[in-house]
């Protein structure tokens, strides 16, 4: 048994453009997520009762579906209604929907925790319910929700490795075929391994330093 | 000339079913070696020596931040290559899925321990009891009531990405409607069907989960 790494000479182009897609692709779906996460959060806050339920029969749903069966029907199912788009656009969608569960309990779980003297407070100052919500409530419950957020974006960023079953080349998928050229997987996928937990660590270092800036306590 | 393929058949039922079975068979063997695996890792991790209990951070770690995918395609396509392990789908996709198990249930473990105030472990001491027959009597029951909401959803975690076995090539739930798909070229009815069925399978798990975790709590 021995290893050989020499593989990353020549193929390192490939790898490092694998990543970059893997970026984008986790970048565009956080950013989706997110409002989708905030949107969904508000429906099952909401008084309507028809509201409540189609949010919470929303994350049920996601939650409790595998992620791979959810990419396979976006990406067979849009052609199917005249949608066609290409495998990024869909694997963007596909993370963006699913990670919206978790950011939605997660949110729910900040707007929840946010006390009712700061309603009453915002209102005594003259603010009407969208400024309260817009100016008080949501920034004391997204710094309240940042950590748990960034744990869900890591997990994303793991779940986006799935996307190269849909012919998408992010860092799994040219981490494929470098394995496939070099005859070499188990280097490769150490390698890629170790890769992507160096990412998450830096991702997780930079979420607790900015997180110590802004949390609060109420 | 080829219309009868295009639709569901008597067949399909067998063919989901097996795929049911495979499912539960790889969630349920690596659920439960992966939650042996994580007790003996959770409790490693719970050790006063510093350097004992950083030892199972060796095996945590990368398994809690690489990607499953990464890891199945490691056991599948690697070993082979490396040291001469040549594992079939099924055992490679149940190996890497205990092992991904065990990694996420030590850090329940760990964190469940850490949960229990330091007042009890005083008051077992103060009582008699040495630091094992402590940890026995009074703080693994505890411990047990605090993890069982959350080794369930672990446990329905591990169930929606044991789909992940499908990209290795054995014919679970996932590839069995992605399968049906091609043949049939019907995704909303198969992916429907699919969805249902893990909907059918995690849901009621999830609602127990939930439903227990308001009851065990504890007001220390």
């Amino acid at each position: 048994m021995y290893l050989n790494f020499s593989f990353l000479k020549t193929f390192y182009p490939m790898l490092l453009q694998g990543a970059r897609l893997t970026l984008i692709i986790s970048a565009g779906a956080l950013v989706l997520g997110f409002i989708l996460g905030i949107i969904v959060a508000l429906m099952r806050q909401s008084k309507s009762k028809v509201l409540r339920f189609i949010g919470s029969a929303w994350v049920e749903f996601l939650r409790n579906t595998p992620f791979l069966v959810q990419l396979f029907f976006l990406y067979f199912g849009l052609p199917e209604l005249g949608i066609h788009t290409d495998p990024i656009v869909t694997s963007i969608l596909a993370l963006g929907i699913n990670s919206s569960a978790p950011n939605c309990e997660v949110i729910r779980s900040g707007l929840l925790a946010v006390k009712k003297g700061y309603y009453e407070c915002s209102y005594a100052l003259g603010y009407n319910s969208f400024q309260t919500f817009r100016y008080i409530v949501l920034p004391v419950s997204l710094r309240l929700a940042f950590k748990p957020l960034t744990s869900n974006f890591i997990n994303l960023v793991l779940t986006s490795s799935v996307v190269f079953s849909i012919t998408v080349n992010d860092l799994m998928g040219s981490s494929k075929t470098v394995a496939a050229r070099t005859a070499r997987p188990f280097e490769v996928f150490i390698f890629i391994m170790l890769a992507y937990c160096v990412f998450t660590f830096v991702i997780s270092f930079v979420a607790k330093a900015i997180d110590r800036r802004i949390s609060i306590t109420l | 000339m080829f219309e009868q393929y295009l639709s569901l058949t008597h067949y399909d039922i067998y063919f989901f079913l097996k795929a049911i079975g495979m499912t539960l068979w790889i969630t349920l063997v690596s659920i439960t070696i992966g939650t042996l695996i994580g007790i003996v890792m959770g409790l490693i991790r719970c050790s006063k020596n510093k350097i004992v209990s950083a030892i199972p951070l060796v095996y945590i770690e990368p398994l809690r931040n690489s990607p499953l995918v990464t890891q199945l395609f490691l056991t599948y396509y690697g070993l082979p290559v490396v040291a001469n392990i040549v594992l079939d789908a099924q055992a490679a996709a149940i190996i890497t899925l205990s092992l991904n198990t065990g990694a996420f249930f030590s850090v329940l473990v760990h964190s469940a321990v850490k949960a229990i105030p330091k007042l009890q472990w005083e008051a077992g001491f103060a009582l008699g009891h040495n630091r094992y027959s402590n940890f026995k009597n009074i703080i693994a029951p505890q411990v047990l009531r605090l993890l069982i909401p959350s080794a369930i959803t672990l446990y329905i975690n591990q169930l929606q990405v044991s789909s992940f076995v499908s990209l290795i090539s054995l014919i679970d739930l996932t590839k069995a409607g992605h399968i049906l798909t091609l043949r049939t070229m019907r995704p909303f009815l198969i992916y429907g069907i699919v969805f249902v069925l893990y909907f059918a399978i995690s849901y009621p798990l999830s609602k127990l989960a939930q439903r227990l975790e308001k009851k065990v709590a504890f007001n220390f």
